[in-house]
Parts: structure tokens; sequence; C-alpha cells
């Protein structure tokens, strides 16, 4: 996977690399992502209703007595989806763009989408629901 | 862009059989739910914004008609990526088990039609 980042690097076999941690880290996010989203997919979608996901539905999740955990629980979501998304995303920009500068410029517009999503997440997350429009 | 046209076209091509094509949908689901994921938070964040910004997301995004045809692909993806997701953490920690992974596919992808059957009709259900 990967022929332009992970070129054929001097390193001794088994040697800890970027690359492995983020193979580890598929498995991992994967693994948790598979209990978590599961129970996003069953509580949403069987317990709530998709049709009842209203503005006040979700104030009240957030605001209320278990609104810390609602919370936590969306952030992990947020940030092992997006990590774990975009990570799959950046093997799939180098599985196909072999031109070295197509593909950095390709990984950094990359990057700067995960980092508006995660920033935008995080946001709404601390500031809660607003009132603006 | 030949060359990028060539390695999607060698991608499409290699003849592996049911590790290839399972690789293919893990990839083409990936893709998918990743977009995916880009939308639903940007319509979380119009939660933060207010509650006609948000009505207006979840009218569109969520509840609407082609919406709800385009959710039953998102289910088929998720459901698909979360199974053979587990296949390949199986396989990569049990290497024992590649013998038997042509079977395994076979297995993942009747389990995954079986939860799907009924998550579609759920879904589309609330269109009659």
């Amino acid at each position: 996977m990967g022929v332009v980042t992970s070129p054929n690097v001097k390193r001794k076999y088994g040697a800890p690399s970027f690359e492995r941690y983020s193979w580890f880290f598929m498995r991992i996010s994967g693994l948790i992502m598979f209990l978590a989203v599961t129970f996003h997919l069953l509580y949403m979608h069987m317990v709530v209703k998709v049709e009842n996901i209203t503005f006040e539905n979700i104030v009240e999740r957030w605001n209320g007595p278990y609104g810390l955990l609602w919370k936590a629980f969306d952030l992990s979501l947020l940030l092992l989806g997006m990590l774990h998304g975009y990570n799959g995303v950046r093997w799939s920009i180098n599985d196909y763009i072999h031109h070295k500068g197509w593909n950095l410029a390709l990984r950094i517009l990359l990057y700067i989408l995960a980092g508006i999503l995660i920033t935008a997440g995080l946001a709404v997350l601390i500031n809660g629901p607003g009132d603006l429009r | 862009m030949t060359a990028v046209l060539e390695s999607i076209y060698r991608g499409i091509t290699y003849r592996g059989n049911e590790g290839h094509w399972a690789w293919i949908l893990h990839r083409v689901s990936g893709l998918g739910i990743a977009l995916f994921l880009s939308l639903h938070i940007v319509s979380i964040f119009l939660v933060g914004i207010g509650p006609k910004a948000y009505g207006w997301v979840h009218a569109t995004l969520y509840v609407s008609p082609p919406a709800k045809i385009l959710e039953v692909f998102l289910i088929f993806g998720v459901l698909y990526h979360a199974a053979n997701g587990m296949r390949i953490i199986i396989i990569d920690f049990f290497p024992a088990l590649g013998k038997y992974q042509r079977l395994i596919v076979r297995i993942e992808l009747v389990i995954v039609i079986l939860v799907f059957i009924p998550a579609a009709i759920i879904t589309l259900a609330s269109l009659f």
C-alpha cells in the first residue's frame, strides 16, 4: 500500500514506523467503532427513529441528565470516524496517485478538510446548540 | 491522468476472486461512508447555528424520499464495511485462518445480506 509514502527506506524489519501505527490504529478504531456505531445506529434508527431527531431532540439529549455522557460518546465517534475514514482516503490517494506533486497536493487538501470538519464537530460539542437561526 | 486510470483499471481487473471483490467493496463502501461522515458532521454543526438551519438539513438530508433511498445504500455500505473489517482483523491476527478465507468471505456476505434485508425494509417503510 502506498507507493509514495512507503518507499524502500532502510529500516529494520518490524521496527516501528508511522505506517505500522496507522495499520494498527485502523484495526483498533475499527473494532471500537464496530460496537459504537452499532449502538449509534440501533439507538438513532430503532429507538429514537430518524424522523424524530429534531433540533429539540438533540438539545434534550445534550443538555439532559446524561448530556456529558452523550457528548463524550459523540466526541469518540467524531474522532475515531474522522481519523479512520480520512486515513482510508489517504491510503486510496496513495494507491492511485503516484505523481509526487499531485499526491502531496491532494493529501494537503485532505488534511485541511479533515482539520475543518474535526474543528466544526468539536465547536458544536463544546458550544452546544445555538439559537442564531 | 492515464497513470491514475491505469492503476484503477489494474485494481479492478486483477483476478483475485472472493478476496479481490471483498477488497473492492471495502474500498468503495469506505469512501462512500467517509463522504457521508463529512456531510453528517456539517449537518450536526448546523445544530450549533440554530433550529432553522438544522431543521432544513434534517428535512433534506435525512427524511426526504431521495435521502431514504440513499440511506439504504449507506446501510449496506456500513454493514458490509463493518463485517468485512472484522474479517480482516480476524485474518490479520489469526493468519492460519487464511486457508479458509474464501469460505469466510461467503459466510460474511450471507450474514451481511441477512441483516441488510430487515434493515432496508425498516428504512423504506417510512416512505409508505
